[in-house]
C-alpha cells in the first residue's frame, strides 16, 4: 500500500512538473504577443526576409569613414531630435527610429555627447511607442556617453541594442517594422554622405561610397516589394525608393575576381584580397542621388 | 503493481530523455555573445552569428555586404579553446571562395579580411570533425 501511494505520488509530481513547464511557456508567449503591433503579412517567408535584413551593413561604417577622412562634425545635416512629436504612427516611428539610430551612431563616433543624449532620449521614446523600448538601457548608454574613454563600449552597446530589436521584431512576425527601421537608417546614412560629398566634390572615396550603395538599395527595394500588396505606406515608400533606384541606374560596379592569398599572423588568418571593384560614378550622378534621397527623407522626417 | 512500476519506469525514461535533449541542446547564443569581446582591438562590433549544426545540417550560412577599404574580422567560439572543427569560409557573390579559417589542416579561430571589392559575401560555417557542431561567431570592422 505504501509502495502504491509512493508510486502514484511520484507520477503525479512528475506530471505536474511537465504541466507547470507548459503553462509557464504559455504565459511567456502571451507576454510576447501582448505588445505586438498587428503585423502585415508579407508575400514571402520570414526566413528569406531575415536573411536579406541581416545582410544590410551598419550605417556606423559610413560614420567611421567620414570621421577618418577628416570630415568635420555637423549637427545641421542630422534630423533634429526635437522632431519626435511629429511621428505619430508606427510607420513613421519605425522609419525615424532608424534615422535617429544613424544620427546617434554619428554623434557617438564624433563623441558629441550632448547631442547623442538628445537622440538617445528620442530613440527611447520612439522605441517605447513601438513596444520595443525594453531593448534600450538609457541609463547605461547615457553614463557611457559622458566619458570619451567609453566610446568602444558605447558603440558596442548601441549596436547590440539595435541588433536585438531587429531579431526580436523578426521573431514576433513584425519584420515589416524591421524593414522600415533599416530603411530609415540607410536613408539617413545616405543623406549624411551626400551632404558631405556635395561640399567635397573631389573626394573620390566618398563618391565611390555613394555609388556602391546601389547594392544595398537593391536589397531594400526587394524587401519593401514583399509588403507592397499588404501595406499602403510601404507600397508608397517603395515607389519613392524605386525613383531613387533610377538615379543609381547609370552607376556601374565592375567586379574583377582574382584568387586571394592567406597567411597566419599571431593566430589570425590574414587574407590578401586580390579581387577589385571599380565604381563608375560622376558628380552629376551624385547630385541626382542627393536630390532623390533628400526628397524621400524630407517626406519621412516631416 | 508490476504494471504500475513498469509504467513509471517508461515514463521516467521518456522524461529523462527530454531532459537530456534539453541539456544537449546547442546554446549558440552563449557562444556568439562570448565571441564579441574576443574581436581584436580596434574592431567595432557589427553582428553576432549563431552556429547550430543540429539535425544533421552540413553548413550554416549568413550574408553581409562588405565594402572596399574596410577591414573585417570574423572570429569563432566553441566549447573549449579550439574551434571544435568549425570552419568559417567567405565566398563572394559569384560563390568564389575568398577566405577560410582552415589553412594547411590547421583550424584558425579568426580571419581578418581587408576588403578590396564591394559586394555581397556569404559567411559559411561548416563542421570538419566537429563533435558538438555548436558554436558562435562575431563580425567586426575597422577602417
Amino acid at each position: 500500500m505504501v509502495m502504491r501511494v509512493l508510486v502514484i505520488g511520484c507520477m503525479t509530481a512528475f506530471m505536474l512538473s511537465f504541466i507547470g513547464c507548459g503553462s509557464s511557456n504559455k504565459e511567456a508567449e502571451n507576454e510576447d504577443t501582448e505588445d505586438s503591433v498587428e503585423a502585415q503579412g508579407p508575400s514571402i517567408d520570414d526566413q528569406t526576409i531575415s536573411a536579406i535584413l541581416e545582410s544590410i551593413p551598419s550605417p556606423l561604417e559610413i560614420s567611421v569613414l567620414l570621421k577618418e577622412s577628416g570630415t568635420k562634425y555637423s549637427s545641421s545635416i542630422l534630423n533634429s531630435a526635437d522632431n519626435l512629436s511629429k511621428y505619430n504612427n508606427n510607420y513613421k516611428k519605425a522609419l525615424n527610429l532608424g534615422i535617429y539610430g544613424t544620427d546617434l551612431g554619428y554623434t557617438n563616433i564624433y563623441q558629441q555627447n550632448q547631442d547623442g543624449i538628445k537622440y538617445l532620449t528620442s530613440i527611447k521614446s520612439l522605441a517605447d511607442g513601438l513596444n520595443i523600448g525594453q531593448f534600450f538601457d538609457v541609463e547605461t548608454i547615457g553614463r557611457l556617453a559622458t566619458n570619451s574613454k567609453n566610446l568602444d563600449s558605447l558603440l558596442l552597446i548601441t549596436t547590440q541594442n539595435f541588433n536585438s530589436i531587429n531579431k526580436y521584431l523578426q521573431t514576433q512576425s513584425r519584420a515589416n517594422l524591421s524593414v522600415l527601421l533599416l530603411t530609415g537608417g540607410w536613408l539617413e546614412a545616405m543623406e549624411i554622405t551626400c551632404q558631405v560629398a556635395a561640399s567635397n566634390p573631389k573626394n573620390k572615396e566618398l563618391l565611390e561610397k555613394i555609388g556602391e550603395q546601389k547594392i544595398i538599395l537593391e536589397n531594400i527595394v526587394l524587401l519593401l516589394g514583399f509588403y507592397k500588396d499588404t501595406d499602403e505606406n510601404m507600397a508608397s515608400l517603395l515607389k519613392d525608393m524605386e525613383g531613387l533606384k533610377a538615379a543609381f541606374d547609370k552607376i556601374n560596379i565592375v567586379y574583377t575576381y582574382k584568387e586571394s592569398t592567406m597567411e597566419v599572423v599571431n593566430g589570425v588568418a590574414v587574407i590578401k584580397d586580390n579581387s577589385t571593384t571599380t565604381i563608375q560614378i560622376t558628380t552629376e550622378d551624385v547630385e541626382n542621388i542627393r536630390k532623390a534621397t533628400q526628397l524621400i527623407r524630407t517626406k519621412i522626417i516631416s | 503493481m508490476k504494471r504500475i512500476i513498469l509504467s513509471l519506469f517508461i515514463f521516467l525514461l521518456i522524461g529523462l530523455g527530454s531532459v537530456n535533449k534539453l541539456v544537449g541542446q546547442c546554446n549558440s547564443d552563449n557562444f556568439s555573445n562570448a565571441c564579441i569581446p574576443k574581436l581584436a582591438g580596434g574592431f567595432n562590433f557589427l553582428k553576432s552569428y549563431k552556429i547550430d549544426g543540429e539535425g544533421g545540417k552540413e553548413k550554416v550560412e549568413y550574408s553581409y555586404v562588405f565594402t572596399k577599404g574596410t577591414q573585417y574580422m570574423i572570429n569563432l567560439c566553441a566549447d573549449g579553446q579550439a574551434t571544435d572543427g568549425i570552419v568559417v569560409s567567405l565566398f563572394d557573390s559569384g560563390r568564389n571562395k575568398v577566405a577560410t579559417s582552415k589553412i594547411n589542416g590547421q583550424f584558425i579561430s579568426a580571419i581578418a579580411y581587408p576588403c578590396n571589392a564591394t559586394g555581397i559575401y556569404y559567411i559559411q560555417y561548416t563542421f570538419d570533425g566537429s563533435t558538438a557542431k555548436c558554436g558562435g561567431s562575431a563580425l567586426g570592422f575597422k577602417r
